[in-house]
């Protein structure tokens, strides 16, 4: 029962709209889609439907089902609503307000109202226990057992809670305290959850650790009945084959592990999609890409190194002032290297105090949403502009399922934005699109500096409903050569967790003096950390020989704060160790064009295992929409600045253009949840995959043309 | 292009795109700094200048006092070595607190950036805060400018291209950590270096050869910004003074702000002297505070530039602690410094009600200097904030700090630097003012001595004496204390924690905003649940009675 064995595998995404399917045969040809309003009372009742209704649609059984890779919001979202658990929580003595004396810092200097986050675990929750662990590791005062046991008996006999957070000061560098607590409690109450700080992650950093733990808490016991109700559910539909959730970071995690790990299952439908911008590059030949992500509220833009996903470790969720970066939960979890931009489909266009034109943050969302959606919007979006420009076909949005109104949009563009500049309506709205693209240009860039990334030299990916109508003219911004409009771009998640693997990682804090660090030591630090990435592996049912370890440290010069991930090569630890000066210095100079003559440490270890890639046919295209007809649909009215502003730009039929087939920009290439624009001189050119590559005309870079 | 094309759309998107640079660089220096309060507090800053040394960008990421330095830095650099005394791949730095940022621990790195060999199309700087500068290390305690560590003159670190191993030689044999120093020092040559590049290529992309109109563009746009805003206040003279301790005799701070038509000045006159210690203000500082001040009162949102600080001016009386002249030192002007902003807005506080913050309770700076157990040297630095003030309609966050904003390193973090232990990390119950919406709490810090060695103490704390007041009728916050195994101690200077001894640092309190007897009910014994107030302090500053044992484990069932 590997990954890489044949049959039917599906990949289910539960989105905040919809809950996307697709399926696919063994190496079979091409990829069935499905697409059904998500269920937020029980979303477990959208995926049961939908599967059903899949197989139907593809003529299988549920019996003949190998795995189904599923993604969800579940866990964000009780974040965002505050839906989860009735939560303890346990701390060293003297550490009990670390919630609420915070992090000491302003996150906005000149916003004198700013507001942090609310603890997931109020403070009559959060006991105090007499241990402690030195920064070495060792114990310095004893764990007082009867203080445990009487704080648990007070939190779940008085206090009702469900689960509980155990967090000690320096327990990435020993665990025991929190082990034995978590033995205490479960002995005395098998029936609850509990997380220490040890396990979730090992890092230093007394509150985000903690943080995070208290988040893995609260929504174990929701992410538990969850589980029970989609197992159950799937059983009865008779499927006996795998079922697998996606992660943060990319990784497939069995269900058992889920449970034990919910903070990982956060933001795991954008990491999905991410992953299948790896594969498309991989697939074609292009191993640095970007991954570009535009849908109805946000963008999400990653970076993809040498076909893989770059990766962090800090992650903050649910914000609760203006969107703004720090007002969230401040986590650490591995997770894909997401860049989140206020710039979707409803991101609201205004007129700031400066006279420019700002889009987003702040959106309309689906409901109202933009004004041409004529259900009650009010405010100008990207969408109002996108079809004023002409991009967007009013009769034929979604598919043609939703009709469009352009007058709407029309009008509230003049008199919010155009009237306000002194500027015409074309113009008006061709500023909120290219300020669109700009913002998301500069996400891009600001992300690549920061980690020394030449995306100059890479291809861009661009999905979601708005991605192919931006990717062209943001790529030619970057300076980017190509894009790539793939198959299936409004469904890339759903596709994305079939292309996902198993995998586990962990992470410690273990700060030493590379000086010190013998080749012995160096060995078992890896040796032991090794074994605990894998025991999630093989406990999936794979063998040692399937698994892969993908080593990584955090190095730095000693006395330095931030520090670099040095990626190990695949070789013998030993040989490693002898080489970790010239791998940090080469990374080093990479980022930051300097090395220094400083001493170095390794301040972390990382080891993610990694099971075997899943055989997916490179053909993805939905088969059933392959059509036959004329690619040229005629010509729609269009501004396209580089050709001179209103123009008649031709209409193509995604779904008839065959392999082989070109298109020379200014074009738009209309497919059911998505349009495709090509600029001027941009040429489009269909694959064997029914992927569209766009080769960017020299990229100039006019931005304001 | 030609200038007239810049419409709304394109001004838009090119000056953002500046801003961007800026940051870029920011970035690069944060990742790659020594400095802990680079790293943890984002202690500098990243800046643009067109031809004529104006600045038109800088990183969103900074601190208040960067606000207002750079364009004097820069002018003098310039006046030093106007545009026929530089060459390509030059760049000039000086740490000179008079012309600079008002310590010798903030470097400025200036690179001129040239379109051609011959043309000079901008200028960059960066200014960073350095882990050591020699002297007395980072401490108020010196008397005279000459104690506080090498004062490097405008020079140019860098000629043509070719680095002046002397100026690199002369600053490494004066400090404590010299590879760190210059590692710092490097980074800024680097980052300005980038962010040339980067300028260049922006006006190559937009086919610019001077970014003389879009300078006046956007300085233009942005002082308008300015100038509606100042003159949504009501014109009139506002005035407020308080004491503050300074080591020794209380000083005055006093300010004086006329405000008439689209602009304001201000004026610290009425101000006492300077003092023979560490904590002078240069004028640089003083000003920028009380730039930083106005817009958050007024433009929070728009980019700073050289626009934005048009209409208002700052003085003070030559020689007032507010406007030091050398040799009176300076490397603690922070303590002093931080008031500007709280005396600014006591003076507006009639016109503004909605706008201002009560007091709030500072940050305080204790730096570390000792042995790690194995015998090494160290040295750290501890920023632990008070409480914020209240404002009308939003009550003041616990240990959250102003004006500065310095994050507290973690104690697991601060245990590895030091080998000290904090034994407790607490909420300070009843130290924010009381108020219809209460002052935000300090916070109680025990630390231990366990390196084995004695280690010095030096304290830069403020709020000692003067506490933080409330605004409209709320009451003031908790003062600051220090105390060594027991024993109250000065918060200010030096002090020595034997091994095993024990530090106790209380941090001092917000003001509350309004009269205490409006606040709910409901919030005060929220209060009392979160551990801000206890019940003695509930019914002292609220008259609300709770029970002692409700008190201990919430009065209620949890409402979360």
């Amino acid at each position: 029962m590997t990954s890489g064995s044949s049959g039917v595998r599906i990949g289910v995404d539960i989105g905040g709209t919809f809950t996307d399917f697709a399926l696919v045969v063994g190496e079979g040809r091409g990829a069935i889609l499905h697409k059904q309003l998500t269920t937020p009372s029980d979303p477990s009742k959208a995926v049961l439907e939908g599967v059903a209704t899949l197989l139907a649609k593809a003529a299988c059984k549920a019996g003949d089902v190998a795995e189904i890779v599923h993604g969800t919001t579940l866990v964000t979202n009780a974040l965002i609503e505050r839906k989860g658990a009735v939560t303890g929580m346990l701390v060293t003595e003297g550490f009990r307000d670390l919630f609420d004396i915070g992090r000491e810092q302003r996150y906005d200097l000149f916003d004198l109202r700013i507001e942090f986050a609310p603890p997931l675990v109020p403070r009559p929750l959060r006991r105090e226990i007499p241990e402690r662990i030195g920064v070495d590791g060792a114990v310095m005062t004893p764990l007082d057992e009867a203080a445990v046991l009487a704080a648990a008996k007070e939190l779940v006999d008085r206090r009702k809670v469900e689960a509980i957070a155990v967090c000690y000061l320096h327990s990435y560098a020993n665990a025991v305290h929190e082990a034995r607590t978590k033995a205490l409690i479960e002995a005395a109450y098998p029936h609850l959850s509990v997380s220490t700080s040890s396990d979730v992650f090992p890092y230093m950093r007394e509150f985000e650790r903690w943080t995070t733990t208290t988040v893995n808490a609260y929504a174990q016991p929701m992410l538990d009945r969850y589980l029970a109700r989609l197992e159950a559910g799937l059983a009865a539909l008779g499927f006996r084959g795998r079922l697998t959730l996606m992660s943060s970071s990319g990784g497939a995690l069995t269900p058992a592990t889920a449970r034990q790990f919910p903070a990982r299952m956060l933001e795991s439908g954008p990491a999905a999609g991410v992953l299948m911008s790896c594969r498309l590059g991989r697939a074609l030949a292009m191993p640095n890409v970007l991954s570009f992500d535009l849908g109805g509220t946000t963008a999400k833009g990653a970076l993809v190194r040498d076909g893989r996903a770059l990766r962090k470790y800090e992650f903050e969720a649910a914000h609760v002032y203006k969107h703004k970066s720090g007002s969230g939960l401040a986590l650490r979890i591995p997770a894909i290297d997401l860049t989140e931009i206020g710039a979707g489909g409803g991101s609201i266009a205004e007129v700031d105090t400066l006279g420019l034109i700002r889009v987003g943050p702040g959106s309309a969302g689906a409901d109202p949403g933009p004004v041409c959606y004529a259900q009650g919007g009010t405010a100008p979006t990207l969408t109002d502009a996108n079809l004023t420009l002409g991009y967007l076909d009013a009769g034929y949005f979604l598919g043609g399922r939703m009709h469009l109104d352009p007058d709407g949009a029309a009008r509230v563009l003049r008199s919010e934005i155009a009237g306000k500049l002194g500027i015409d309506l074309a113009r008006a709205a061709w500023g909120i699109h290219d300020v669109t693209n700009e913002n998301v240009a500069r996400a891009f860039r600001m992300h690549a500096v920061e980690r020394g990334f030449d995306y100059r030299s890479s291809a861009m990916v661009a999905f979601g409903g708005g991605g192919p109508l931006h990717g062209a003219r943001i790529a030619r911004k970057l300076r980017i050569p190509q894009v790539i409009f793939p198959v299936g771009a409004g469904v890339m998640s759903a596709l994305g967790m079939l292309a996902s693997r198993m995998a586990f990682e962990v992470a410690r804090s273990l700060r030493r003096p590379l000086a010190e660090i013998t080749p012995e030591i160096f060995v078992e630090t890896f040796v032991g950390i090794e074994r605990e990435a894998k025991e999630y592996l093989l406990a999936a049912g794979l063998t040692a020989g399937d698994i892969r370890l993908d080593r990584r440290v955090d190095m730095r010069y000693r006395g330095q704060g931030y520090e670099l991930e040095v990626p190990l090569p695949d070789a013998p630890l030993a040989d490693i160790h002898a080489r970790l000066p010239e791998l940090f210095a080469q990374r080093y100079r990479d980022v930051f064009h300097i090395t220094l003559d400083e001493p170095l440490e390794i301040v972390s270890w990382k080891v993610e295992a990694v099971g075997p890639e899943p055989v997916l046919a490179d053909v993805l295209a939905d088969a059933a929409e392959i059509s036959t007809g004329p690619a040229a649909k005629g010509t729609r009215k269009a501004w396209f600045p580089a050709a001179g502003g209103l123009i008649d730009c031709p209409v193509f039929d995604r779904y008839a253009l065959k392999p082989g087939a070109s298109v020379r920009g200014p074009a738009l290439i209309e497919e059911h949840e998505s349009t495709c624009l090509l600029d001027v001189d941009d040429v489009g050119t269909i694959d064997p995959s029914y992927n569209i590559r766009v080769d960017i005309a020299v990229a100039a870079g006019k931005g304001a043309a | 292009m030609s200038a007239r094309s810049i419409d709304p759309v394109s001004l838009g998107i090119m000056w953002d795109r500046l801003v961007s640079i800026c940051d870029e660089g920011a970035a690069t220096l944060i990742r790659t700094s020594f400095s802990t309060l680079v790293r943890e507090g984002y202690d500098l800053s990243v800046m643009l200048f067109d031809a004529e040394g104006r600045m038109i960008a800088q990183s969103t990421k900074c601190i208040p006092v960067f606000i207002g330095t750079a364009p004097v830095t820069i002018s003098h650099m310039l006046k030093r070595f106007p545009p026929d005394k530089l060459s390509p791949g030059d760049v000039v730095i000086s740490n000179d607190p008079v012309i600079g940022t008002g310590h010798m621990y903030d470097i400025a790195v200036m690179r001129p950036v040239y379109d051609d060999a011959t043309c000079i199309v901008g200028y960059t700087m960066s200014i960073t805060h350095l882990p050591d500068i020699g002297g007395m290390g980072f401490s108020a305690a010196a008397t005279e400018l000459y104690h506080e560590g090498l004062r490097l003159p405008i020079c140019k670190l860098v000629k043509a291209g070719v680095m002046e191993e002397m100026i690199l030689d002369l600053i490494r044999l004066n400090v404590r950590v010299p590879e760190q120093v210059v590692g710092d020092i490097m980074a800024g040559v680097s980052c300005t270096e980038v962010v040339g590049r980067q300028l260049r290529d922006f006006m190559r992309e937009y086919q610019l050869s001077s970014i003389g109109e879009l300078s006046t563009l956007i300085r233009g746009q942005t002082e308008r910004a300015v100038r509606t805003s100042l003159a949504a206040i009501p014109d009139a003279v506002y005035e407020s003074a308080f004491d503050v301790e300074a080591l020794g005799d209380p000083v005055r701070l006093a300010c004086r702000i006329e405000k008439q038509g689209e602009e304001m000045r201000i004026s610290f006159e009425g101000t006492g002297p300077c003092v023979r210690s560490g904590i002078n203000v240069p004028i640089c500082y003083s000003r920028s505070m009380a730039l930083y001040s106005i817009k958050c009162l007024t433009t929070p949102n728009v980019p700073n530039n050289d626009g934005a600080t048009a209409p208002i001016t700052v003085s003070a009386p030559a020689g007032c602690i507010l406007n030091a002249i050398a040799p009176a030192p300076s490397a603690g002007r922070h303590i002093i410094g931080h008031f500007v902003m709280p005396l600014i807005f006591a003076a507006l506080a009639k016109a503004m009600p909605d706008r201002i913050t009560a007091d709030s309770g500072l940050i305080n700076i204790l730096t570390f200097q000792g042995r790690l157990r194995n015998g090494t040297p160290f040295a750290a630095t501890y920023f632990a904030a008070g409480g914020f003030g209240a404002l009308d309609g939003l009550d003041g966050h616990p240990t959250t700090p102003g004006s500065s904003n310095m994050a507290c390193t973690p104690t697991e973090v601060f245990e590895d630097l030091t080998g000290m232990t904090i034994l407790r990390k607490a909420i300070r119950p009843d130290s924010g003012g009381v108020g219809t919406y209460r002052g935000g709490p300090g916070q109680e810090i025990v630390m231990r001595n366990d390196t084995g060695y004695p280690i010095a103490v030096f304290s830069m704390a403020n709020r000692t004496a003067f506490a933080a007041r409330g605004a409209d009728g709320g009451g003031p916050g908790a003062l600051r204390e220090h105390s060594i195994d027991g024993t109250p101690i000065s918060p200010t200077g030096r002090h020595d924690l034997p091994a095993g001894g024990i530090l106790t640092i209380l941090e001092a309190g917000g003001g509350g905003f309004g009269a205490p007897a409006k606040r709910p009910r409901a919030a005060v014994l929220a209060d009392v649940e979160r551990g801000f107030l206890t019940p003695a302090g509930a019914k002292a500053g609220y008259g609300i009675d709770i029970a002692t044992e409700a008190a201990q484990t919430g009065p209620h069932e949890i409402a979360s």
